[in-house]
């Protein structure tokens, strides 16, 4: 008897009649003209559908027809209802498998909700850590693959350990200070764990010296401004931070009305501008704000030109 | 590491990671040092990362696109390309869509129809219909609901592109009365998930935004929506609005996501509750998808340009627009986009940037955008099916302020993806039912 994990070998299903993977019309539209292998192969993964068999044949028929065909969502799903037949208590062995298929499909996703289902319905006496190697080095090949931060963010709040996101984001932010999805994978971790101010305030110096290193960066602006309404909505973002977007746009003067993108000067940032905006609205400054919104859509940010516009019309309503 | 993560990562395999770029720091040019200097955007202080260096080398492509005179879309051209598609079997290296089958009938009929109504012709129809038949029927003469292929599990986008497929089919041979309503109904209750969210298949799949918005588009055409399928579900896509504006995939602080995000928008249009979400915050980051130097759209923040969010995300603005708020998309700039660097004077199809092939979704998302840029969007007062949504009651005219002649494209809905006067004739056969 042969084992779930071993290699694929045909002859295993010498007694097996694959069935047919074409509809059978004539002139059929967008036929795919498969390999004979390929054609044998998924003849056989149909043939074990219909029959429902749950045995280390089968599984490892699922794990040659995803080797092929990684997209074949089908397949995962009945390799996932053997598993729980006659494998559940070789997990190990499965995420070694699984690691595998992950590491040589990166942008596929079935695997991910895969990776879901193992852990969600068979991983008792799983831990975050058995996640992370493959979970970081999927993001430090493809730093901003949604599917991995989806389900890292998933992972975390399941087995709720929260201990290494902090520094795993910062070498990330390190590494490339615009890579929004880690930006906003910092924001999910400040939700979930209920800093106190101290923390808080920590993180808005650490948000500024960013925005500092690179003042024309959506990231960091949205995260800021993210942390204040989601942290410190009371305070408003008056004074020091004012202060602080200000020295962003300095060569700007935002009382005088402009007129034409010639006579405005260099900026640093327009996300600076942008942020100012919406504070002097909030504040009743609505002459300043109009202006700044004003200068966006003459020089700054001109291809956003109907919202800003719009945004001054709220300002006169 | 502990034991147990060596042994895991003894199966990874560094090599198959390729490659490490190093990231180099600099302070670009501050601007106006003599005329030897290269051109930089007004904005200055920039730190050389990977981010920068792959936006940088689409944007001289695009740049370069840009200054040429202005393109037609090459209607004839890309006609070609789809007619090659439907008129001989596919190369085998299209087996990696051996599971999206409806999608790709959905794709080619939609650009054909889209492109011209007459182009996506009756024997076309009769195939589409026969292989969809086929792949949606398991022992009665009924179909639905629609896996990827034939003997494939059924999945929530492939009954979602098998259903839109039919619709361009037109009542032909009455294949619409072959479609299984009940069974549908039926399933889609079994994929929702007590968050209100609905998974893509019965036991292994993805919960997120597509799968609610394939789930209310399925419904609201078939006429099949009810309380019971759609309680919660507006909680659910509410909570997917981040921080940033946009909608992630899932209500777990995702990251905001031109694709996750018109899923959402289009679903709170089929639901008409678009008044439950932060508007302001979501034009704002909409807005904010338009590039400036490549004026075409990304669909996250710091992320390349790509033709097909002229659909995801310009298709959220239509919808913003159709509900009286400002569209927040720079249609001109689009266009501009569109038929400079989408189309490759020596391929036919259509593309997501300069340096990539043509391909099936590219060309459909990139007309479905190129049509949104050429039309105003308004919502008809509803004189037709009283139960139905009001995303079924778009209205699409002529944009008039349009700098460029516009290509005569069919009016397209822009919560279904697919032309008016398909999408109408369908949902007005079902509302009967």
């Amino acid at each position: 008897m042969t084992d779930c994990y071993d290699e694929f070998n045909l002859e295993d299903y010498a007694d097996v009649e694959p069935l047919p993977i074409v509809t059978g019309l004539k002139d059929e539209l967008c036929q795919i003209m498969y390999s004979e292998e390929y054609k044998q192969l998924m003849g056989l993964m149909r043939a074990f559908l219909s029959s429902n068999e749950l045995t280390p044949r089968a599984m490892r028929l699922t794990a040659r027809v995803i080797a092929v065909a990684p997209a074949f969502y089908t397949a995962w799903n009945y390799r996932f209802n053997i598993v729980v037949a006659i494998a559940k208590d070789r997990l190990d062995q499965e995420f070694q498998w699984l690691d595998e298929v992950t590491l040589n499909n990166p942008k596929n996703y079935q695997i991910w909700s895969y990776r879901q289902a193992l852990v969600e319905n068979l991983g008792q006496d799983l831990t975050l850590r058995g996640d992370l190697p493959i979970m970081d080095m999927m993001l430090d090949d493809d730093t901003k693959n949604y599917h991995v931060w989806s389900y890292r963010k998933w992972a975390v709040l399941h087995f709720k350990d929260f201990t290494h996101e902090l520094s795993f984001v910062d070498k990330l932010i390190d590494r490339d200070v615009y890579n929004n999805s880690a930006w906003n994978h910092r924001m999910f971790y400040m939700k979930n764990v209920s800093p106190d101010d101290r923390t808080i305030d920590e993180e808005i110096t650490y948000t500024k010296n960013k925005i500092e290193l690179v003042p024309q960066n959506i990231s960091s602006w949205n995260y800021l401004r993210g942390l204040y309404d989601h942290f410190k909505p009371e305070t408003g973002h008056k004074g020091e931070l004012l202060k602080f977007a200000g020295g962003f746009i300095d060569a700007l003067d935002l009382n005088a009305t402009a007129d034409s993108a010639e006579s405005l000067p260099e900026i640093e940032s327009s996300y600076a501008l942008e942020f100012l905006a919406s504070e002097y609205a909030t504040e009743g400054q609505l002459q300043r704000a109009k202006n700044a919104y004003q200068c966006l859509a003459l020089k700054y940010d001109p291809i956003r030109g109907s919202f800003w516009n719009y945004k001054i019309t709220t300002l006169e309503a | 590491m502990d034991q147990s993560q060596l042994r895991r990562a003894r199966f990874i395999d560094s090599s198959l990671l390729g490659r490490k770029r190093s990231v180099q720091e600099q302070i670009a040019a501050e601007g106006g040092q003599g005329a030897a200097e290269e051109e930089v955007i007004p904005i200055m202080k920039e730190v050389e990362t990977e981010t920068t260096i792959d936006r940088q080398k689409v944007l001289m492509s695009c740049k370069e696109l840009l200054q040429c005179e202005i393109e037609p879309l090459h209607k004839d051209f890309h006609r070609e390309y789809l007619d090659y598609v439907l008129a001989q079997p596919l190369p085998p290296q299209m087996t990696a869509l051996d599971a999206s089958q409806p999608w790709m009938l959905y794709w080619v009929a939609n650009s054909l129809a889209s492109l011209n109504e007459e182009w996506l012709n009756d024997d076309v129809k009769i195939m589409m219909a026969k292989k969809l038949n086929v792949i949606g029927s398991s022992k009665t003469e009924k179909m639905g609901p629609f896996g990827g292929g034939i003997g494939q599990m059924p999945h929530i986008a492939g009954t979602y592109a098998s259903i839109n497929a039919l619709a361009l089919c037109g009542n032909i041979e009455n294949c619409w009365d072959y479609i299984d309503r009940e069974s549908i109904y039926q399933w889609l209750l079994s994929l929702k998930q007590s968050n209100g969210g609905f998974k893509t298949c019965v036991e292994v799949g993805e919960v997120d935004t597509r799968g609610v918005y394939c789930a209310l588009s399925i419904a609201s055409m078939l006429n099949i929506m009810t309380e019971e399928l759609v309680q919660g579900v507006v909680q659910y896509l509410v909570s997917c609005q981040t921080y940033e504006g946009g909608f992630g995939g899932c209500p777990q602080e995702d990251e905001a996501h031109g694709g996750y995000t018109f899923c959402a928008v289009a679903s709170l249009m089929i639901l008409d509750a678009l008044d439950q979400i932060n508007v302001d915050k979501l034009l704002e980051w909409c807005s904010a998808r338009q590039l400036n130097e490549e004026k075409g759209l990304n669909g996250r923040n710091n992320k390349l340009v790509d033709g097909c969010y002229s659909f995801w995300v310009g298709a959220t603005g239509a919808i913003l627009e159709t509900k009286g708020y400002v569209c927040p998309i720079d249609k001109n700039a689009l266009h501009e986009y569109i038929c400079q660097c989408c189309q490759d004077p020596a391929m036919p199809g259509l593309r997501d940037k300069p340096g990539k092939h043509a391909d099936l979704y590219h060309t459909n998302y990139v007309l479905l955008g190129l049509a949104i840029t050429e039309a105003i969007y308004t919502e008809t007062s509803q004189d037709g099916p009283v139960r139905s949504s009001p995303a079924l009651h778009i209205e699409s005219t002529t944009n008039t302020k349009l700098r460029f002649k516009t290509s005569g494209l069919s009016p397209i809905n822009p919560v279904y993806g697919v032309p008016v006067v398909n999408l109408r004739q369908f949902a007005e056969y079902f509302h009967h039912k």
